[in-house]
Order: structure tokens, then C-alpha cells, then sequence
């Protein structure tokens, strides 16, 4: 039931609303992270190229993640159903890769 | 504000604040079943990708970069608005939200206008695992043979005479030999992980349209901004989900023609 005395109770708090010039220099960082990946395609990284696109995804995805899904919130529930799925992900990669780089395979 | 807040807070919850976190808390949780669902593409997607790297890297050199960046672009600003849009249900500011909503809309549409003309080209291409495939480098490897190997479709570049140029003078045990199976493999992952992308932008673009239905009718006053959260957090990692698979299937290519492999 309704309780007035709970302060939070209520439309939100002008602390939850999203400050518009935080969230442009947000936009402007991942934009600029996208052109950076694209940019460095074309340098001869070769095998380490891969890395290091996926770690600038890796980048864009935590500041997409922490400002603009409101992680920064500090929802422990959330954090840790976030958390919990990049942590089966990397069961999904230990299992598989490492009867991959055990065994012997068929050429296709 | 009226005792029941406009009729928004329902009647299992104690307070709106509960409702607003159990509202984020279950899409978080359908969001965490996603991340599986794509998780496992893309660790199959990397085991191919680790036994066969010249083959990906060819397939991935004769896809269109260009229209991957224009729509990387188009998701990362769509987010921005759809971010701008909870701003403004916050703000009860309903002109603002729908504006925002409907820019959201435009930029995700025109993100799938792209992939369709994407997804035409390489067809028209014959860029396609399948029979397509196999004619359209038989034929490639007719005419090289025939020596008119460079004037496929008027196009040098076409994919079909690059692969049929590369393989002409080599064995199957050669390590410079591209297979075609194996590009097909690629080709299959590009069309799996694309469309499955594709499909969750077109449910995003439905769950917009309804949020703008629902803000027109003035549905969604300040008390109820979470309806507008929720749909972000989908459409939020439906964006992120492309940061990912733009460098893993457009620019795995790139990479290695830069590295002169």
C-alpha cells in the first residue's frame, strides 16, 4: 500500500533524470569508438586486429550499458543479473575452447 | 498527484519505486537471455572463425563496409534519442517524448532500409550459401579459364572472380587456398547473425510505434516513465549486440587485406 512517508514514492527524482549534455558527450565517445574501429581496419594490425575491435566494442558496450541502461544506478540486482550473463558467457568459451585446443580435428 | 497515481501503480506493489524496479529488473532478466541466446552464435561464430581465417577474412572483405558504418551510426544515434525520450517522460514533457520516440523510430527503420538494400546487393551478387554460390563460382572459373576472368559482372572485384583467381593456381592443401565450403560457412553465419539482429530491431520498431500510441493518448504520464526505461533496455541492447557483430563479420576482412594476407 500507498505509505506517505516513504520519499521516493513517486515520480522520479530530478537525480534520476538524465543530464542531456552527459548523455551527448556519452553519444559523441561511442560514435567516435565506432569510427575508430572502422579507421583501424585499414592499418596492418593483422591477427591482433581483432582484439583490439573487440575490445573497443567492449568499451562502447560498458558506456552504453552503465549511462544509458542506468547501471550507474547501482542496482545490485541488476548488476549482478548483468554480471551473471557475461559470466555464462565465459563458461560457454572455457568448454568449447578448451576441448578445441585439445583435441584433434577433421578438416571440412 | 492523485492518491492512486493516475491508476498506474498496481495493486501487488507497495509504491511506484517498487513497481518502476521490478519493472527494470524483469527486462534485465529477458535481457540476460538474450545475451545467452547471442552468446551462443557468436562462440560458434569464433571456433570457425579460429580454424578458418582466410576463408572469413575473404568473405568478410566482399561485404559492404560502407552500409555496416552508416547503420552503426543510425543505431548509435537512435539510442541517444530513445535515452533523450526517457528524459523527457520524465519530464511529463509529452511533445518532447513523442518527437524523440518517433526520431528513435526513424533512425531504426532507416537502419533496416540499409540492411535490406545490403541484403539485395548480395544476392543480386549471388553472394549466397547454396546453389547460388556454387554457379556463380563455377561460371567465375569458366570464364578465367576461358581468359576473361577480370570482366565478371563489369566488376573486378566481384567476389566470385577473386575467389576463382586465388584458388586457379593452387592445390587444396596449399595454406593460401580459400575454400568455398568454408566461405559459405561465413556466409551462413553473416545471414544467421544479421537476420536474428534484424528481426529484434523490427519487434523494437513495434514496441516504439506502441510506446508513441501510448504517449499520444497520453498513457504515459511522469509516474509511469518505467514504460519508456523498459523499452529502452531492449532497444539499448539490441544496439550494443551490432558494436559486436559489425567488427566480427565487416571488419574481420579489413583487417587482414591491410595486413597484406
Amino acid at each position: 500500500m500507498h505509505t506517505p512517508e516513504h520519499k521516493t514514492d513517486g515520480p522520479s527524482t530530478m537525480h534520476d533524470v538524465d543530464n542531456p549534455a552527459a548523455m551527448f558527450v556519452v553519444y559523441l565517445v561511442v560514435l567516435g569508438l565506432a569510427v575508430a574501429n572502422i579507421l583501424l581496419s585499414t592499418t596492418p594490425l593483422g591477427k591482433s586486429a581483432i582484439y583490439i575491435q573487440l575490445g573497443i566494442a567492449s568499451v562502447q558496450a560498458v558506456l552504453v550499458a552503465y549511462y544509458w541502461m542506468h547501471m550507474r544506478r547501482g542496482d545490485t540486482a541488476v548488476t549482478l543479473s548483468a554480471f551473471c550473463s557475461l559470466f555464462f558467457i565465459g563458461i560457454f568459451y572455457l568448454l568449447v575452447f578448451s576441448d578445441i585446443w585439445t583435441r584433434w580435428r577433421m578438416a571440412m | 498527484m492523485s492518491a492512486n497515481h493516475h491508476g498506474v501503480l498496481k495493486h501487488h506493489f507497495d509504491n511506484l519505486e517498487q513497481q518502476h524496479a521490478a519493472e527494470r529488473l524483469g527486462m534485465w532478466f529477458f535481457l540476460v537471455t538474450e545475451v545467452l541466446f547471442f552468446g551462443g552464435v557468436f562462440v560458434a561464430y569464433t571456433v570457425y572463425r579460429y580454424w578458418y581465417p582466410n576463408e572469413f577474412a575473404f568473405a568478410s572483405s566482399h561485404l559492404l563496409l560502407w552500409v555496416a558504418g552508416i547503420n552503426t551510426g543510425l543505431l548509435i544515434t537512435s539510442s541517444l534519442t530513445m535515452t533523450l525520450a526517457i528524459r523527457a517522460a520524465q519530464l511529463g514533457d509529452r511533445r518532447a517524448l513523442i518527437r524523440h520516440l518517433l526520431a528513435t523510430f526513424a533512425l531504426g527503420a532507416g537502419f533496416m532500409g540499409f540492411k535490406a538494400f545490403e541484403y539485395y546487393t548480395d544476392i543480386h551478387e549471388r553472394f549466397v550459401p547454396g546453389e547460388m554460390f556454387r554457379q556463380e563460382l563455377a561460371k567465375a572459373e569458366l570464364e578465367l579459364h576461358a581468359g576473361h576472368g577480370g570482366d565478371h559482372h563489369g566488376t573486378a572485384q566481384h567476389w566470385a572472380v577473386d575467389l576463382a583467381k586465388n584458388n586457379a593456381d593452387k592445390s587444396h592443401t596449399d595454406p593460401a587456398y580459400i575454400g568455398p565450403g568454408r566461405v559459405q560457412l561465413f556466409l551462413c553465419f553473416y545471414y544467421t547473425m544479421t537476420g536474428i539482429h534484424g528481426i529484434h530491431i523490427l519487434v523494437g520498431l513495434g514496441c516504439i510505434l506502441w510506446l508513441v500510441q501510448q504517449a499520444a493518448t497520453g498513457k504515459i504520464p511522469p509516474e509511469n516513465y518505467s514504460t519508456v526505461e523498459v523499452v529502452s533496455l531492449y532497444w539499448h541492447l539490441v544496439d550494443m549486440i551490432w558494436l559486436f557483430l559489425m567488427p566480427l563479420l565487416y571488419l574481420a576482412g579489413a583487417g587482414a587485406h591491410a595486413a597484406g594476407h
